[in-house]
């Protein structure tokens, strides 16, 4: 198409002549458009993006390759032979060769008696001709070349004692201990009306719980339930009742006892005492055979210990629990809190003197605590990391950064001490689970993982294709008109 | 025989010790009353206390509480009161509208429709989330986990601090160097109570719902009654302890299954009393016999007088299953009498949905003047016109009425109002009190779920307020809900009114950018009569 030209002998003037007509001008006019377009993305894109701040990955692997190290030093005193260090420095290694895995973590050294600072991490074991006695952390024992074997496999006992790791609950700063007496039904009569718990407790947990307060704190509640039924009928056998150990695994009868209320996220240990309904007296625990068995007490791990007490036949129709069997029922307690607890036991043959545990059974329980917290506290470190990098849409926000970078000190503080205090490498591991694990749990995370893209190109089409359309076509023409305008100067030249 | 009987002399002094030992005491009690219009209004109050508590000084919320040992108090309400410092608690879940021209006062004051929760609190430590605010925040989330029921929305939005209306039950503790005691009082009309409420209420009963009174809470019988309500109530008696009453009201109507008023527990409720409690202090049903009539009542009570014939659980033969006869029949009245001297009726006018008329009528059927507080707690989408303020008897104006008057003003998407007003009723007269309200514009996710139904006002309260200050018995009337329903958008549409909106701005825009930048030219017309020249 020819350039349009003005006609000749009009009046009019020629609009092309006009100032907001010259080619320019519209150009100009055009092209801040694109201008404000352009300089308006970033904006836009920071506006509606999703706020994602780095987290420190590569802090995060390094760490994860870290290995926490406990030193372990045994003195031997009292030795005659001189040699006898070196050969049992020999038997240890042989058997931190054989299982490795029980071992992790623990340097032991055994040096001979002429040490004289006692650092923390030291473990003496006098030679004497008496049983083995372990009292703190001192071992007596009978060493004698013949004797040192054995030696080495109480030392492996007392260092890393064999655990059940089903059974013990997980490691929680503060627990909850939920004891209830439960009457599956008290009108039926001679039921429990009551027990002296402070009593019992002062007696028989405060002394656990005041040597356990380095790894736990502790809240005590307790209740008495009077209508507690079972979720299902027990078996009748030749004298009484019976519980097959089938239905031990459904005893607890959620639905129907209200155990524990959620006031707090602390874990809760219950310890029940079931007083079977006096229709149904005595009720036992059968074995797989479907005998009675000798036990009235049942463990349910990482949840708490249930007793079965069957009221004397000669009880009063309504009485308080007895004193003798509060005693047998809180020391059974005692007992179950210590394994839900996963405190170790010590050899067989060795004896002891301490009222509940000794510095040998503490110590091995505070690291297997502290290796756990810190593998959980690197596994959830590295957990997150791998799942911001995958859900590209999820958010990052500066409490979950924060609580990462907080978590990866505590870790470096855990590492550093781990030489030096065995309880404060367990408070610094506990710290670094618990703020990885809320770090993990932010809800703040999920915000946005639910508005898909698809949903934001939905709302924006309907404004952006309508007015995106005429401006490219404009800027397509005034492109080619200003390049053929090019073309014909150049020809014209 | 003799033996044990003998036997049986031992044991009881050994039974009452039982029960004293822990410092707790359990006490029940059944309360049946036949109203005027023929319905029968029933009471069950489980009360539990204990002895020598005293409620926690939100002072030491930081340090380390005592543990918790309970025999007969509900462990899982009394770690709620412990954690949050609650001194007294009052939480009721009401369904219907309590008649009380028809049946009077409820033996329990608080009636009014749907979940109410109010409670006193002391000031706690600096530390922000020891608040009365966010403690009474915690409380609620607690309580609505306790109870299954929607206590969470009795946010900011709807929580006031009325002064005159909620006082004490029970004592509030002087602790020192402790804030006084402040008052959080929340109601949300449009909650009902229904048998996911009402099985952690049976729950948290020392014998819950298998033995004794509790075994006639039958959730089938009391959710179909023409009313029926649930009550949580936490005081402090200083000379006796922490007390919790649990109770539970309803209003059935013998009359609309047969002909007749006669009423058995087993007609009521569908059981009988099998079992008692064994660790109930005492357990008993009250019925109030009728005075000007004949009746029979079968079995015999235990004790009659001042008119209530009273049945002891442990001295009647079990199972139990107290009926009332009447030989006559049942004559409905063809006016119903007035049985409260008070009573309120509120309505809102106005067909705008920006504007309308709050009209309360408030008739003193007594012959001695009455002084009574009127409280209003309103939700920020409506607001009240002050100016408006219209108060009349018989359509004379007596501004003279009002004594008194505070108000607190809505704040937009954060705070509730409160109008709490002191009124002079003259004898024998009703008041009719009027006021203009303004609605609100909500935002588009202000709306309830089921916008279209609007929102419910809770009830006001209009309280007799005592003669001679320290008088502590309150008697409260609640009015009904009112519902009012704001301007709401067409919720069905969005993505149309997205396409709409965005179809406008690009039309304007297409409009003003073709302006600019179009090319304007001139064209000769080439018209057969231009041609020619």
């Amino acid at each position: 198409m020819p350039p349009h030209v003005h006609p000749e002998g009009t009046t009019l003037r020629d609009p092309s002549k006009l100032f907001f007509q010259l080619d320019f001008n519209r150009r100009l006019i055009i092209a801040s458009y694109w201008v404000v377009i352009i300089a308006a993305i970033p904006l836009w894109w920071h506006f509606t993006s999703i706020e994602r701040l780095s987290l420190p990955t590569s802090r995060v692997h390094s760490q994860a390759a870290n290995q926490l190290r406990f030193p372990v030093q045994i003195q031997l005193e009292n030795i005659q032979d001189a040699s006898l260090p070196a050969s049992l420095q020999q038997l240890m290694d042989d058997r931190i060769q054989r299982s490795p895995q029980a071992w992790k973590g623990l340097d032991v050294r055994v040096r001979n008696q002429n040490g004289a600072n006692k650092p923390g991490d030291l473990y003496t074991v006098t030679a004497n001709d008496n049983i083995p006695f372990a009292s703190q952390r001192d071992l007596t024992y009978p060493i004698r070349a013949g004797t040192l074997s054995m030696l080495a496999d109480a030392l492996s006992i007392l260092l890393v004692p064999p655990t059940d790791t089903h059974r013990v609950a997980q490691y929680s700063p503060r627990y909850r201990l939920a004891f209830t007496l439960l009457n599956e039904d008290a009108a039926a009569g001679k039921s429990i009306s009551g027990w002296d718990i402070s009593d019992a407790i002062s007696r028989h947990m405060s002394p656990i719980l005041n040597d356990l307060s380095v790894l736990h704190n502790f809240t005590i509640e307790s209740q008495v339930q009077f209508h507690a039924p079972l979720a299902f009928s027990p078996l009748s056998v030749a004298d009484g009742y019976g519980i097959t150990p089938e239905d031990l695994t459904v005893f607890v009868n959620s639905a129907e006892w209200s155990l524990s209320s959620s006031v707090s996220n602390d874990p809760v240990l219950h310890f029940v005492v079931f007083i079977p309904s006096a229709s149904r007296r005595p009720l036992q625990i059968l074995d797989s055979r479907g005998s009675p068995s000798p036990s009235s007490a049942f463990l349910l791990p990482q949840w708490g210990g249930i007793i079965i007490y069957n009221p004397p036949p000669e009880q009063e129709s309504h009485a308080p629990l007895p004193q003798s069997a509060l005693n047998s029922v809180f020391s059974t307690f005692a007992t179950q809190l210590l394994a839900l607890l996963g405190v170790p036991n010590l050899p067989p043959d060795v004896q002891t003197d301490a009222p509940v545990l000794t510095g040998w059974q503490l110590d091995a329980l505070l690291r297997r605590r502290a290796l756990e917290n810190a593998k959980g506290a690197q596994d959830t470190l590295k957990s997150i990391v791998k799942l911001v990098d995958q859900i590209e849409n999820m958010p990052v926000g500066q409490d979950v950064k924060g609580d990462v970078q907080d978590s990866l000190t505590a870790l470096d503080q855990m590492y550093a001490s781990s030489s030096t205090s065995l309880n404060s490498t367990l408070h610094q591991s506990a710290n670094a689970l618990t703020l990885a694990s809320r770090a993990f749990f932010n809800p703040g995370m999920l915000a946005l993982l639910y508005f898909p893209a698809e949903h934001k190109y939905a709302v924006y089409t309907p404004l952006f294709a309508s007015a995106m359309i005429p401006m490219i076509a404009t800027a397509v023409r005034e492109i080619k008109a200003w390049r053929k305008q090019r073309r014909e100067a150049a020809a014209a030249q | 025989m003799r033996k044990s009987r003998f036997l049986w002399a031992l044991c009881l002094p050994a039974a009452c010790l039982s029960q004293s030992f822990s410092g707790e005491t359990f006490n029940e009690e059944l309360a049946i009353r036949a109203l005027p219009d023929g319905k029968v209004a029933s009471r069950f109050e489980f009360s539990t206390l204990l002895h020598g508590a005293s409620p926690r000084n939100p002072r030491n919320l930081s340090s380390e509480d005592d543990s918790q040992h309970y025999t007969l108090f509900p462990l899982a309400l009394g770690q709620i009161l412990r954690q949050y410092a609650v001194t007294e608690l009052h939480l009721t879940l009401n369904a219907g509208k309590w008649n009380y021209d028809r049946w009077g006062y409820p033996d329990e004051p608080d009636v009014a429709t749907g979940a109410s929760m109010w409670t006193w609190m002391a000031e706690g430590s600096p530390v922000p989330r020891h608040s009365v605010d966010a403690r009474w925040r915690d409380l609620r989330n607690a309580l609505a986990g306790l109870f299954c029921a929607s206590l969470a929305s009795l946010d900011e939005q709807r929580t006031t601090s009325p002064v005159l209306a909620f006082v004490p039950q029970g004592a509030l503790p002087a602790w020192p160097q402790t804030e006084p005691h402040a008052l959080r009082h929340a109601s949300l009309p449009s909650e009902h109570v229904c048998t996911e409420n009402l099985t952690p209420f049976l729950k948290l009963l020392p014998c819950k719902s298998r033995a004794g009174l509790a075994r006639l809470l039958n959730p089938h019988r009391l959710l179909d009654a023409d009313w029926h309500g649930m009550g949580l109530h936490v005081s402090w008696l200083p000379e006796e302890g922490v007390r919790v009453r649990l109770t539970f009201q309803s209003v059935t109507d013998p009359l609309r299954a047969g002909n007749t008023r006669d009423w058995s527990l087993s007609s009521l409720f569908d059981r009988k009393i099998e079992a008692a409690c064994p660790v109930a202090a005492s357990s008993r049903v009250v019925v109030a016999l009728p005075t000007d009539e004949s009746y029979s009542i079968r079995p015999e009570p235990s004790f009659v007088g001042q008119g209530r014939g009273i049945f002891d659980l442990a001295a009647q033969p079990l199972p139990l299953d107290v009926g009332l006869h009447w030989p006559t029949a049942f004559q409905y009245a063809t006016l119903p009498t007035a049985q409260s001297p008070l009573s309120v009726r509120r309505t809102l006018h106005g067909s705008s949905q920006d504007h309308s008329t709050l009209a309360v009528s408030i008739k003193n059927a007594g012959p001695a003047a009455v002084r009574v507080a009127y409280l209003e707690t309103l939700p920020w989408i409506v607001h009240l016109y002050l100016h408006t303020l219209e108060l009349s008897v018989d359509g004379v104006p007596r501004a003279d009425l009002l004594r008194d008057l505070s108000y607190t003003a809505p704040v937009p998407h954060g705070r509730a109002a409160a109008l709490e007003a002191v009124l002079e009723l003259p004898p024998n007269s009703t008041v009719s009190l009027r006021l203009g309200v303004g609605r609100a514009f909500l935002q588009y996710g202000e709306h309830p779920p089921d916008a279209q139904r609007g929102w419910e006002l809770p009830a006001a309260v209009v309280v007799v307020l005592p003669e001679h200050p320290g008088n502590d018995s309150q008697r409260r009337v609640y009015t009904s809900a009112l519902l009012v329903d704001p301007a709401t958008p067409d919720f069905s549409m969005p993505y149309n009114v997205i396409i709409f909106s965005c179809s406008l701005v690009a039309f304007i825009f297409g409009s003003v950018f073709n302006g600019l930048t179009r090319r304007f030219i001139v064209v000769a017309a080439r018209e057969p009569g231009l041609q020619a020249e």
